[in-house]
């Protein structure tokens, strides 16, 4: 049966697909639904990675065992249950992917031999079975470390003996383990230090408790094929293609900032939006929620209500949809595609001020992008968690700010992998050596020829001046537009196009051959457009070029080489 | 080769024995999913394991100027998945000896020296 047909029948039908006591057929229709379940939450469950290893796709190598658990059996008519959990545990086995996939397959490989002779399973049978799944899964290890999917098949194999001995209802035992199942899951921090500071739960185990979850979910009468509460890192929430799918009636966009009262349940937040609107996302980071939803023209304030009674709103952005997508196009900025590198290859971390210049560094090949610039420094932890998860480790960091080089070195020497900073000062210092990159050549050569090529350019900068000083021999006032020539103030002055024009002259540039305008987000393009005309016919033996950077504070960065 | 690997600070050396960067090693490979023990790397190791504990008991640690050569000599368990088990393992070694010691792993060699079967199905 296909995911889709399972999830479309109704209870009753649910109950007639797995009668008690349980038969072989009763088993695989439990083990699909499962596995939808584990499938529908994979990602939630890859999320919870704490190693820098490639064994950080827990999700993923549970649910291909499991696959290869099921294909085992798909086909098979079987109605007696020993010969079916044999199966199973066969095909777990066979297709063991990673760590958690080798202790699920031992878990069926137990769950199968209690049920050896069988013809069906009862309640008593079931924690027999789950009892014997634990002894064999910790067979597997003469050290077992608890905090892990060890520990929540223990705690779900108690559960079931309790009980057993309470009722004799499959759906009411069921009810139960999982329970337990989530209880254990939520502990494993407690056990396990790494994951407390990683600040999530064992990944293993919460892909056991998604698969008897599942089972749970299906007798119940709930839905597989959708999470009710995946919450994800802010950095992931895609909210533009959240727009590409808007429905007819749902006119406003609706996204909400807010930190949660303590009693904050997300289940029910779930729950409560769902009867509001559609396309329903929730991010979590640093202790607070982003909430975004679609919603139809009168409902647009229910979402901010709602809110309202469950934390403190910071911030709440509302957009027309229809509007929008009437000048879709002209708002909207394509997505970044960064470099995908692959083990042993040479990959680059690039600190970036601005959209526009993100997307440029990303089209020429770096693999990682941290926003940070002039006045909002990357912490040393954001330029960590940038290549600490890359799958080589070989790392370059281009910091392109003096104030950042620091923070970029002190991330090299908090990790294991061999990391070098390029003390890049400024955007074009970073595309520059960015040119020279070379993924599959040797680190040391790639070092060393990107720090060569840095001083092969010279950088200019305009920007406003935000207060009346005097540097470098240029008396400044507020407000006034001043130019930087490699970090050094070169004039002060009224207008944008004069300032650029000194800075040009001071940065030699009839020595050059291309000039680089990179836009920042208060310049206007028209106006970028009429400055670099007017540089065309100064220099008109150079090649000019425009690009959008969307960097603030600076309305121009210029590479001149 | 020598017994110890050397690393330069700019107060002194620090020098680690291979005994300590077995011991991570070991500890690693016990903690691993699938892993009911270490096995000998041969007769002498057999014999000599008998008289004493000994740290590098079914580890060998080597140093060339890239970074650790380590071989483990395991036994497994029947019944599950030698190549996800042996993946594993040289994963979580990799890391752990990283992490600590600071030292690159060059490569990193399982040895199944044996089944244990605890259950037949």
């Amino acid at each position: 049966m296909s995911t889709a047909e399972l999830t479309k029948l109704s209870p009753e039908e649910r109950h007639k697909l797995v009668s008690v006591p349980v038969n072989g057929w009763g088993l695989k229709t439990l083990l699909e639904a499962g596995m939808i379940w584990l499938k529908t939450n994979q990602q939630v469950v890859n999320r919870l990675n704490v190693f820098p290893v490639p064994d950080g796709d827990t999700g993923t190598n549970m649910l291909l065992t499991m696959q290869a658990a099921f294909d085992e059996v798909e086909n098979s008519g079987t109605e007696n249950i020993g010969q079916l959990a044999h199966a199973v545990a066969r095909g777990a086995l066979m297709g063991a992917r990673g760590n958690s996939g080798v202790i699920l397959s031992q878990i069926w490989r137990g769950f199968a031999r209690a049920l050896d002779k069988e013809e069906t399973m009862d309640v008593k049978l079931l924690s027999e079975a789950l009892t014997e799944a634990k002894e064999t899964a910790y067979k597997g290890v003469v050290r077992p470390v608890e905090g892990t999917i060890l520990t929540v098949i223990n705690d779900i194999a108690a559960q079931a003996e309790v009980s057993t001995q309470r009722t004799s209802v499959f759906t009411e035992v069921l009810a139960d383990i999982v329970e337990a199942a989530e209880a254990s899951v939520e502990r494993t921090p407690e056990l396990l230090p790494i994951l407390k500071q990683a600040g999530v739960v064992d990944s293993g185990g919460k892909g056991l408790l998604c698969i008897f979850e599942g089972m749970w979910r299906f007798l119940n009468g709930d839905p597989l094929d959708k999470t009710v509460n995946e919450v994800m890192p802010l950095s992931e929430m895609d909210l533009e293609d959240a727009m590409e799918t808007i429905e007819p009636g749902q006119d406003y966009e609706v996204v909400i900032d807010f930190s949660p009262d303590p009693t904050f349940n997300l289940e029910k937040y779930y729950e409560e939006l769902t009867k509001i609107g559609t396309s329903i996302q929730v991010g979590e980071g640093d202790g607070m929620y982003r909430m975004h939803i679609h919603v139809p023209l009168d409902s647009r304030y229910q979402p901010i209500d709602h809110t309202m009674t469950l934390g403190t709103i910071q911030k709440v952005m509302m957009e027309n949809l229809v509007a929008q997508m009437n000048n879709k196009g002209t708002v909207k900025s394509p997505k970044i595609n960064l470099t995908q590198v692959k083990p042993g290859e040479v990959a680059v971390v690039a600190v970036s001020p601005g959209p526009g210049l993100s997307r440029i560094f990303a089209s020429l090949g770096v693999a990682a992008i941290v926003q940070g610039g002039q006045s909002m420094n990357p912490s040393i932890k954001e330029l960590l968690a940038s290549f600490e998860n890359l799958p080589t480790d070989k790392i370059i960091i281009l910091p392109n700010n003096r104030n950042i080089i620091m923070a970029a070195k002190e991330a090299a020497s908090m990790t294991v992998k061999q990391v070098a900073v390029i003390p890049t000062i400024s955007v074009p210092q970073g595309l520059s050596a960015l040119f020279r990159l070379i993924p599959d050549a040797d680190f040391d050569d790639n070092v060393s020829s990107m720090i060569e090529a840095m001083d092969e350019v010279e950088t200019g900068e305009i920007t406003t001046a935000t207060r009346s000083v005097e540097i470098d021999d240029v008396q400044v006032e507020k407000g006034e537009v001043i130019a930087l020539h490699n970090g050094k103030l070169v004039t002060s002055t009224h207008s944008i196009d004069e300032a650029c024009e000194e800075l040009l002259i001071a940065a030699n540039t009839n020595e050059y051959e291309r000039i680089t305008l990179f836009y920042g987000e208060d310049m206007p393009q028209s106006q970028v457009n009429q400055l670099s005309d007017k540089i065309r016919t100064i220099y008109p033996d150079h090649e000019i070029e425009v690009h959008e950077g969307g960097q603030p504070h600076y309305e121009l960065i210029i590479a001149i080489e | 080769m020598t017994d110890t690997e050397t690393k330069h600070n700019k107060l002194g050396s620090i020098l680690i024995q291979k005994e300590a960067i077995a011991s991570i090693a070991r500890q690693s490979t016990l903690q691993s999913y699938g892993v009911v023990g270490l096995a000998p790397k041969n007769m002498i190791e057999r014999v000599r394991q008998l008289l004493i504990k000994d740290a590098k008991f079914g580890v060998d640690v080597e140093f060339d100027h890239e970074g650790l050569l380590i071989d483990l000599y395991i036994v497994v368990e029947y019944g599950t998945r030698i190549i996800s088990i042996t993946n594993s393992i040289v994963n979580s070694v990799k890391y752990n000896v990283e992490k600590t010691v600071g030292l690159p792993v060059r490569r990193i060699n399982v040895h199944v020296r044996g089944l244990r079967i605890s259950d037949m199905d």
